[in-house]
């Protein structure tokens, strides 16, 4: 254990939006979760999102990532990165699913960023599940 | 806020080497050019603006988790 630094965080160089001093989060997968996977800040308790992957949701769903932000990944063409798009759970309707900016990570470097892009076919708050 | 008259062409410096440049003005609107190190994350205001609020939205408090999960495994 000479490492400080556990394996399992990721670090987000630029933060989230609205999030933007938050640079580590784990990924958290407990059993009976189902498709969830819940990104929690490393260090605090706020905030935690429930995750799912975007093509659990939209079959067919791809985003592409700029260079700039395959170079912030440290990702070459070829290399497997982790898709997750943020759910919000509302008190006044049915859950719904970010996917036009999805955390996108690069488990080869433990980094990763949210999307934020301008041209998007996809929405901010997509039906989790459809009507 | 700093305030500049800028003509097409003309350009300002932010901090270290954040280059903004009036490409065109039109009617409708004016066209700029950014030129910044590829690790400055440029983008436009309002876009970022809609991502923070989707992000606050979507944010939970760890100790609100399971009672949120409940609902989502209920829902289904």
């Amino acid at each position: 254990m000479s490492d400080p630094t556990p394996l399992s965080v990721i670090a987000f160089p630029d933060g989230l939006p609205g999030f933007e001093t938050c640079h580590r989060f784990v990924l958290v997968h407990p059993p009976g979760l189902g498709p969830f996977t819940i990104v929690q800040h490393a260090d605090g308790p706020l905030p935690a999102f429930v995750t799912i992957d975007p093509l659990d949701v939209h079959g067919g769903y791809r985003t592409e990532l700029t260079d700039a932000d395959r170079a912030r990944l440290g990702a070459a063409g070829e290399t497997p990165l982790l898709w997750l798009a943020m759910v919000s759970t509302r008190d006044d309707g049915k859950p719904t699913v970010n996917l036009r900016a999805p955390l996108v990570i690069n488990p080869a470097t433990m980094t990763g960023l949210q999307v934020i892009s301008a041209e998007s076919p996809y929405s901010l708050a997509h039906p989790l599940r459809a009507a | 806020m700093l305030v500049f008259t800028r003509k097409r062409g003309e350009a300002i410096v932010i901090g270290d080497g954040i280059e903004v440049t009036v490409l065109r003005v039109g009617r409708a609107g004016v066209r700029l050019g950014v030129a910044a190190a590829p690790h400055v994350p440029v983008h436009r205001a309002e876009v970022y603006a809609a991502i923070r609020a989707a992000n606050a939205e979507a944010a939970a408090d760890a100790q609100s988790l399971p009672a949120l999960l409940a609902r989502l495994r209920d829902d289904g």
